[in-house]
């Protein structure tokens, strides 16, 4: 499991590096929506590895703020927000 | 075993969806990348997870959390590449 969890770790840093660089606005938020999966997949890697059941909860509500945060960035771009 | 094997598969589709994120030129087709491999590489390994050390009491959290990021994924980057065609955001050799 060690070598999942470094995976997802070096894919992490490399995602983030799309949020910090990319082009357009819709890089970052498409950025963002991946990194965020990410963090889920270690929060239950850790949780289940550890044996520490709150961090699924805290999983569990992770996914939910992140979605409806990327629903409301992506309708305010669409609607005109943003710069580019 | 099992959970290796399914672990190892899903760390391999994040990788590739995470080249894709890195490599291709277009917002678009970021977006079919991210959108196809992270998504299956998510699934395979949240089910290792799920056959890890038999049945126990945050499985069913655990497979709660499989259907949430299955549902809301498809819907945010289905979102996202609506907002980029919406306003009118032109991909590579349109």
């Amino acid at each position: 499991m060690p070598i999942v969890e470094a995976v997802l770790l070096f894919s992490l840093v490399a995602v983030l590096w799309r949020l910090l660089r990319g082009p357009t606005q819709w890089d970052r938020l498409l950025a963002y929506n991946s990194a965020s999966n990410r963090v889920v997949v270690l929060l239950a890697i850790t949780a289940v590895g550890a044996g520490r059941s709150v961090l699924l909860d805290v999983a569990v509500v992770y996914v939910a703020l992140s979605f409806l945060g990327i629903i409301i960035l992506a309708r305010v771009m669409e609607r005109g927000g943003g710069n580019r | 075993m099992t959970t290796l094997i399914l672990s190892g598969l899903g760390a391999a589709f994040v990788l590739i969806g995470t080249l894709g994120i890195l490599r291709f030129r277009d917002v678009y087709s970021r977006l079919q990348a991210s959108g196809v491999s992270d998504n299956v590489g998510t699934a395979l390994i949240m089910i290792g997870l799920i056959v890890w050390g038999g049945w126990e009491r945050h499985d069913a959290t655990l497979l709660f959390l499989l259907f949430l990021l299955l549902l809301t994924n498809p819907i945010a980057t289905h979102s996202i590449a609506k907002s980029a065609f919406t306003r009118g955001h032109k991909g590579e050799g349109q």
